[in-house]
């Protein structure tokens, strides 16, 4: 989360919302947030873990996402997807970002 | 002599079967580690939909909820998945 948020002006300047997402409570996220100084939302899959099972990254063993990044465009449409480690370093995804930003979107 | 010749036989047959039935070695299968589940969504397909609560907390000193389609027409949007907080990366 360190490399988002020190890339956090790159992403902003691709009219682009990042945010971190796990399976841990809001309250643990919270101090997560504070230690790293972060100013991007991190989301709490907590409850039912929805969100990283229809994204395919669960993990039943551990009961936790997998590493990953999704980029998605302002279609709703996903353009960018790193999976493993190398979704630690964002440099891909603000790539994707940029070129993202210099097309039109097609909704109204 | 026709029994010995007799018992002959039998043994070797018995030698072949017992020959057949020694399962051939067979390499030490490696424990493979459980794979990682990778995602089947590909690019080019619609983001599932989601509403989460966040750590901003808003207001009304409420915890603030996202809801991914409320982004679109607006904004891209990186979704940074990581193992668990407090951890690395």
């Amino acid at each position: 989360m360190k490399a988002y948020q020190a890339d956090i002006a790159k992403f902003d300047s691709t009219d682009t919302q990042v945010f971190g997402v796990s399976v841990d409570s809001p309250y643990a996220n919270r101090e997560f947030a504070k230690q790293l100084g972060l100013t991007f939302p991190l989301l709490s899959d907590f409850q039912k873990r929805s969100v990283v099972k229809d994204y395919g990254i669960f993990n039943e063993e551990g009961g936790y996402g997998n590493r990953a990044t999704f980029v998605i465009d302002k279609d709703g449409i996903i353009q960018h997807i790193d999976e493993g480690n190398v979704a630690i370093d964002p440099t891909a995804a603000e790539d994707t970002c940029n070129i993202l930003s210099h097309k039109k979107t097609t909704t109204p | 002599m026709i029994k010995k010749a007799f018992s002959f036989v039998f043994l070797l047959a018995a030698a072949s079967i017992a020959v057949a039935q020694t399962p051939p070695p067979s390499p030490t299968p490696a424990k493979a580690p459980p794979a990682a589940p990778h995602t089947n969504l590909k690019v080019g397909q619609a983001a599932p939909d989601f509403t989460l609560p966040s750590t901003i907390v808003g207001a009304d000193g409420r915890g603030v909820r996202y809801k991914l389609s409320d982004f679109k027409g607006k904004k891209n949007v990186v979704l940074a998945f990581y193992v668990f907080a407090f951890t690395g990366g």
